[in-house]
């Protein structure tokens, strides 16, 4: 499989993503597999100046308890933007984030096929804001979970 | 095999890297990440108001504290036989091109349960000027098998 393409232009799809008002809490959102490759391992360390040889020296992998190279646990940052369909709300311009929750199962691999399994799972108002709230559950092709979390955002009107 | 929980005490601290956060920077989370919201990119859209919040300008992503904080905790870890498990932050303030974040940790607790021996963690992040931008906990777990339990 060759490198995925994905949307860059947030504005596209933008009359088609789900408001605040048409959120269903409990509702599952419709997600996209994703294969993870070494290649985009490799490229979010750099964003985040992360480079542990866990995740980019092979040989070192090896040598150590995980038996070869990992992601860093903060790879669902990658994950969740590669697994949502363009046309999803959790896309919409102006979407803040206000906070985040996650639990880490077992390490993601280079060569994993990744599945998530999400909704939103409540939506609220404080303040004169409106809030969402999605919960996510990332899968390896063995069905293992990988981690798991929550997020709450600030919706745009 | 490496395993440090015993020496590990109540009040250490642990310091991350400081990270300088330009457009660049900005620019080079949206690539992986693949959030390419306009918060990030957009200069003219931030000058719009969001409900009663202004900005003014495009904004670091709030998951890149996310990324140096666990960064930080598993650089840490790694070397001592742990093993990260979990990450909650709060965002307080935005961070703008220009500024320079860094996160922090301190041991707030040790706990054994059935199987485990645990840390508990509390993380902060904050600018050059010592402004909280982010707030939070950690847990990480020391397992007696390291091996059998991030591979199986």
């Amino acid at each position: 499989m060759g490198e995925a393409r994905f949307e860059t232009d947030f504005w596209k799809d933008a009359a088609a993503r789900k408001s605040w008002d048409d959120l269903v809490p409990g509702e599952p959102r419709r997600t996209l597999p994703y294969l993870l490759t070494a290649e985009a391992i490799r490229k979010y360390c750099h964003a985040v100046g992360d480079l542990h040889p866990l995740y980019l020296d092979e040989a070192y992998a090896k040598r150590s308890p995980y038996g070869g190279l990992i992601a860093p646990p903060s790879i669902h940052i990658l994950l969740m933007f590669a697994c949502t369909p363009a046309d999803d709300w959790m896309r919409s311009p102006g979407t803040v984030n206000a906070g985040q929750c996650w639990s880490y199962n077992l390490p993601a691999r280079p060569g994993d096929s990744i599945t998530l399994q999400a909704r939103c799972l409540d939506k609220f108002m404080r303040k004169d804001r409106l809030f969402a709230v999605h919960d996510n559950v990332f899968f390896n092709q063995h069905g293992k979970v990988i981690c798991s979390g929550r997020g709450q955002t600030v919706r745009p009107l | 095999m490496i395993d440090a929980y015993e020496e590990i005490r109540v009040g250490e601290s642990i310091e991350g890297s400081c990270f300088a956060v330009t457009r660049d920077t900005i620019r080079e989370f949206c690539d992986a990440s693949l959030d390419y919201n306009p918060l990030h990119l957009d200069d003219e859209y931030m000058k719009g108001s969001f409900g009663k919040t202004q900005f003014g300008g495009i904004i670091m992503h709030g998951m890149t504290s996310f990324g140096l904080i666990t960064r930080m905790l598993t650089d840490w870890l790694y070397e001592r036989g742990g093993v990260h498990r979990r990450l909650e932050t709060r965002w307080r303030a935005p961070v703008r091109p220009g500024d320079t974040i860094r996160p922090r940790a301190r041991v707030a607790h040790r706990k054994l349960t059935h199987h485990g021996r645990w840390l508990l963690l509390e993380i902060e992040l904050r600018n050059q000027r010592d402004e909280l931008i982010a707030g939070g906990e950690a847990m990480a777990e020391f397992p007696l098998d390291l091996a059998a339990a991030v591979r199986a």
